[in-house]
């Protein structure tokens, strides 16, 4: 059953001045994102994936066109609106996962949680119950990003992303930095999330992070040039899936 | 490529990139520069002031002055007689204590005068006289007068000027003839010394008394009271007299010393304020280099593995600082040769004498020498960290950097506001950048508090400087002829509904003499203290017994006495011991005030009676009004009547104006205590006598304090607003470059929490709220020190009211201008762009 629109685009555009050349980056783009899909979005390098997702989530403006939230064109919010638009309605999971160093593990995780909502017992349990869900135990809690392992930090920057609830994950390349177990063990994550219906939007170019996905959209030259759906991460034979999106990506000339 | 060649490539480079930032710095050490160079060179000049006024002046550098009727000739031989003692020479001056003169506007004002012949001048210095008349128009003159230059300096006589002098109900008119240089009397302060004419001299020499001078300089330095104190007793011992009521001592080292602390304290200020810029200066290359290193950390890392040594690295920021603090040390060295003149032009108002402006070059070339050095040590020191990074790991970002060994207010424990808990959880990770901070903000607050409460003090409320006057500031002083009952004109002044309070008292009209030290005092005698407005005691209780007083804190400290020492006054040969109650404050009468009660006074002179009443009016009473109304009810003032030229009137009021004209003389000057006239013109016969003077003068004390202190009020209001802005500039720039250089030392985490959806706003909030702890310790800390500096300054100059309400809201005024100005500061949070920090 498909899913409600939770964002969309109409001719989204953004370009970048280059040395006074502008270079047209994502054009006129059309694009839906359905509540409690697990959407990835993949393309050749400089296809304009990561640009997408920072317009679509509202870290940058677009340069013409529009991104709606529901009923609400989030490009013509300032700045500053923006910011109260990401606190309320997103999470990010970066590839350079940036916590932040000078605050210890449980208060990278507060820092996300408090900007959004009051602190009480209550945020502070569902943060601890977060961390030790995804393995990260009590004794790691007051130590700082810079004594963890890659694999930790992301795990910390995922509840860091989540603990809000979040009406959209957005992440971008989750795994790049990170050794294949540690990869794994977050790719889990976001399945467990996606599971439970959260919506997740992901870039990445990694066909295995891609087959956690329902929905892959697959960007060419600022555009989408093909699409694919798949039954959720788990419900069906994974050879065949992993099949059937190799033919999907062998079309786009993956 | 040469190594220095690399190193100031390097240094250029980063200049460059932080233009606003150097530019701020640069700024900084200009003022700093200008400040400490001009103070510096003020300092040297300072010091070779007195050595020129002496070589000017040609001055002998210690007097006595005694009076005539006591001198003999051979105390000289007597003073030549001790070893210490050379080169004495012997003069004769004329000299009186409160002598009015007329000031421009025509209104009377007190002064010590002093009169002397050029040849009795030339005597003891080498009075040279200077002027801007011809010789035609000197000679044209009747009255000439030369004055000291004190008087061209702060009371703005010109050549040409009518200096008219009063005594008694005479009036002597005088021309200014020109100035000449003098170090004994020479500025309003003390006493003014004025050259007349051998004629006009001896028309003195009938109604003021003449004093004997003999100038001798003390090779061994001994000049003082102890010589003097020597001096009096073989005197005395010779003469069989008591010559010490008649005897004044003036002293080069006493006139140096005080000359040079009022000085110096101008200066200190000023040091000060440079010092809280060479903080400043000292702390933002501190920070910005730690902020660099932290931002350009790779950078560092790709220069060494490219060949770069972290000696050359060091070196190149070294290098940047120094041309920073070079390209700002060059228009404050050359801003040094304004300002020095400039505050040496204050110093010639101070001292009374005009002083070389030439600016003291080694002063301010070791003023640069020492920031230049200030500035390398401090970027040499702090760029060492770069030490630290080798290759691998300043490419690694400094991994290895953070680790925390506490945890400050972690965020499971915030209760109310996440950014105030961020921004003090900030301010504990910097503590050390904090306790810069802290310095910085402490001084200048310091300053801004101590310069306000100046101002509050003496420059806005007129109050204030009355309540630190030592006399009762009433509004009409009115002196009463002869054998008039003050009581009983006091009581017929309090039945009238305009007048609040009338005081009988005597006030300055009889001097007292201290008969141990030298020393003479106005006597500021009432029936109660309890009544006056103005006198309060800065420590201890006023007089209440018939063997008390009170001395002003000039004299317990010019005489070393304390409340509860006991003190011998003396009157017309009599003498008795006194309690000191109490010290007051006393800027009149160069502090030389002794209040005691009637009965006190009483002890020492039985027929004294009060002489003067201080009238109170109620408000929204002119004094001007009521003052012509008490010349019309009890008659023009002897004073009035003296002055009076008026050529108007029937035949018979001209007469009768003339009449009265001549009895003023004759009671003012030569002490007639009653007159009997009676003229015939024509068949009529007009006759009158003295008795219809019962006021001999009435002063508005209110205006005239207005016309004294009012060029005092003004410079002081212009120096604490300049004092203020400096600070204020100091502190803006200081958080400004802290700010910035904050934004660009934090701009990954700023970028990471914009995109958790921190908006710029509350991030500049929350940097802003970081600084306050600093500020609120330092705006306490800043007015602990500026209370102590006035209670310091109080010691000198006398009490000084803090109104603590006003230095509370000047208090939030600094943390709201420390608030604003880091939030205005951080606002390039804004253009952080979380997209680009993503990508980057």
């Amino acid at each position: 059953m498909m899913g409600t629109s939770i964002l969309h685009t109409e001719k989204l555009c953004k370009s970048f001045s280059n040395g006074g050349v502008q270079q047209h980056i994502i054009k006129n783009l059309d694009l839906e994102i359905r509540e409690g899909d697990f959407t990835v979005i993949m393309g050749a390098s400089g296809s304009g994936k990561s640009t997408l997702l920072y317009a679509l989530s509202g870290m940058d403006k677009p340069t013409l066109g529009k991104v709606w939230f529901g009923e609400e064109d989030i490009s013509a919010y300032s700045n500053d609106a923006l910011a109260v638009f990401r606190r309320k309605n997103c999470g990010f999971v970066f590839q350079s996962i940036y916590l932040l160093e000078n605050m210890t593990v449980f208060d990278n995780v507060l820092t996300g949680a408090l900007v959004a909502q009051k602190n009480s017992p209550a945020l502070v349990q569902k943060a601890e119950e977060l961390l030790k869900k995804v393995g990260i135990g009590e004794e790691t809690w007051k130590k700082y990003p810079n004594q963890l392992s890659g694999g930790e930090c992301q795990r910390v920057g995922i509840i860091r992303a989540v603990i809000n609830e979040p009406k959209i994950l957005f992440a971008d390349e989750p795994t790049g930095s990170l050794n294949s177990a540690s990869g794994k063990d977050v790719l889990d994550i976001f399945t467990e999330l996606h599971t439970k219906g959260q919506s997740i939007v992901m870039v990445t170019h990694d066909i295995r992070t891609a087959l956690r996905g329902n929905r892959v959209i697959f960007l060419s030259d600022g555009n989408v040039v093909g699409e694919y759906e798949m039954p959720t991460y788990g419900s069906d034979d994974s050879k065949t899936r992993r099949e059937g999106l190799q033919d999907f990506l062998d079309r786009m000339g993956w | 490529m040469s190594a220095m060649e690399k190193i100031l490539r390097l240094s250029w480079a980063n200049i460059r990139k932080r233009k606003l930032e150097t530019v701020s710095l640069l700024i900084l050490v200009m003022l700093c520069m200008l400040l400490m160079g001009s103070s510096l060179a003020g300092v040297f000049g300072i010091r070779n002031i007195f050595p020129q006024m002496m070589e000017h002046t040609g001055s002998y550098e210690n007097f006595i002055l005694l009076s005539a009727k006591y001198y003999d000739d051979e105390f000289e031989h007597i003073l030549r007689s001790y070893d210490s003692v050379e080169e004495v020479a012997h003069a004769n001056m004329l000299y009186s204590y409160g002598t009015n003169y007329l000031d421009a506007d025509g209104k009377e004002q007190a002064q010590y005068l002093g009169f002397i012949t050029h040849d009795d001048a030339m005597k003891i210095e080498k009075a040279e006289l200077e002027t801007t008349l011809t010789e035609a128009e000197l000679a044209a003159i009747e009255h000439p007068v030369w004055m000291p230059y004190a008087a061209q300096i702060t009371l703005h006589y010109r050549c040409g000027d009518h200096y008219d002098v009063i005594y008694g109900s005479r009036k002597y008119a005088f021309t200014v003839a020109g100035f000449y240089d003098t170090m004994l009397y020479d500025t309003p302060e003390s006493a003014l010394k004025l050259i007349v004419s051998d004629q006009d001299y001896r028309t003195l020499q009938s109604v003021l008394d003449e004093y004997d001078i003999l100038a001798y300089n003390d090779h061994q330095g001994q000049g003082g009271t102890q010589l003097m104190d020597d001096f009096t007793k073989a005197c005395e011992d010779y003469s069989n007299n008591d010559i010490r009521s008649g005897l004044i001592g003036w002293y080069y080292d006493a006139f140096r010393l005080n000359t040079a602390f009022t000085l110096g304290f101008l200066l200190a200020i000023i040091i000060a304020m440079a010092a809280i810029i060479v903080l400043s200066v000292a702390f933002m290359i501190r920070f910005r280099i730690a902020a660099d290193i932290k931002e350009q950390i790779v950078s560092i890392g790709v220069l060494e593995a490219i060949g770069y040594t972290s000696k050359e690295i060091v070196l190149s920021y070294m290098a940047e600082y120094l041309l920073i603090a070079a390209a700002g040390c060059i228009p404050g060295f050359l801003g040094c040769f304004a300002l020095t003149p400039f505050l040496l032009s204050l110093g010639e108002t101070m001292v009374g004498h005009y002083i070389s402006h030439s600016v003291c070059v080694p002063a301010l070339l070791l003023t640069v020498a020492g920031i230049l050095l200030l500035v390398a040590g401090i970027a040499f020191l702090r760029a060492g960290a770069v030490r630290h990074y080798p290759p691998v790991r300043a490419l690694r970002k400094g991994q290895g950097d953070h680790r925390f060994d506490k945890e400050y207010l972690p965020l499971r424990n915030t209760r109310s506001n996440v950014h105030l808990r961020l921004a003090m959880k900030g301010f504990f990770q910097n503590f050390r950048q904090s306790i810069g901070l802290t310095l910085c903000i402490s001084v200048a607050s310091a300053a801004v508090v101590f310069s306000f409460i100046l101002f509050l003090f003496f420059g806005f409320n007129m109050n204030a400087i009355a309540n630190n006057a030592g006399i009762e500031m009433s509004d009409l002083h009115i002196q009463l002829m002869p054998g008039e009952d003050a009581k009983a004109f006091a009581g017929e002044l309090l039945a009238e509904p305009e007048v609040r309070k009338a005081t009988p008292t005597t006030v300055e009209d009889m001097m007292l003499l201290l008969p141990d030290y030298n020393q003479m005092g106005f006597c500021m005698a009432f029936e109660d203290f309890s009544v006056t407005e103005n006198i309060r005691p800065m420590e201890g209780r006023f007089p209440e017994h018939d063997n008390e007083l009170m001395l002003t804190v000039t004299m317990s400290k010019m005489m070393k006495l304390r409340t509860g020492d006991t003190v011998t006054l003396e009157y017309l040969h009599v003498k008795r011991q006194y309690l000191i109650t109490g010290l007051v404050t006393s800027t009149t009468n160069g502090g030389a005030n002794i209040y005691l009660t009637e009965e006190a006074m009483k002890r020492l002179y039985p027929n004294y009676r009060p002489s003067t009443v201080e009238v109170y009016l109620e408000d929204g009473v002119d004094a001007e009004a009521y003052r012509r109304q008490l010349t019309q009810r009890y008659g023009r003032s002897l004073a009035d009547a003296a002055q009076d030229k008026t050529e108007s009137g029937s035949y018979e009021e001209r007469i009768r104006a003339e009449a009265e004209r001549q009895i003023a003389e004759l009671m003012g000057t030569y002490g007639v205590s009653h007159v009997e006239y009676a003229i015939q013109v024509g068949d009529e016969m007009i006759t009158g006598n003295s008795s219809s003077f019962r006021i001999k003068s009435i002063l508005n004390l209110g205006s005239i304090l207005q016309t004294q202190l009012g060029s005092l009020s003004t410079a002081i209001t212009a120096a604490t607003v300049a004092f203020s802005l400096i600070a204020a500039i100091v502190v803006m720039i200081i958080l400004f470059i802290l700010m910035e250089s904050t934004v660009r030392k934090s701009r990954r985490e700023l970028g990471i929490m914009k995109g958790m959806g921190y908006t710029s706003k509350e991030l500049m909030l929350q940097l802003a709220f970081r600084i306050m702890p600093s500020a609120l310790i330092s705006v306490v800390i800043g007015t602990v020190i500026a209370v102590a500096c006035t209670g310091f300054l109080t010691s000198y100059i006398g009490r000084i009211g803090i109104n603590y309400p006003a230095v509370i809201l000047v208090d939030t005024v600094i943390l709201l201008f420390c608030f604003i100005c880091s939030y205005f500061g951080a606002r390039k949070i804004k253009k952080i762009s979380v997209y680009e920090l993503m990508t980057e």
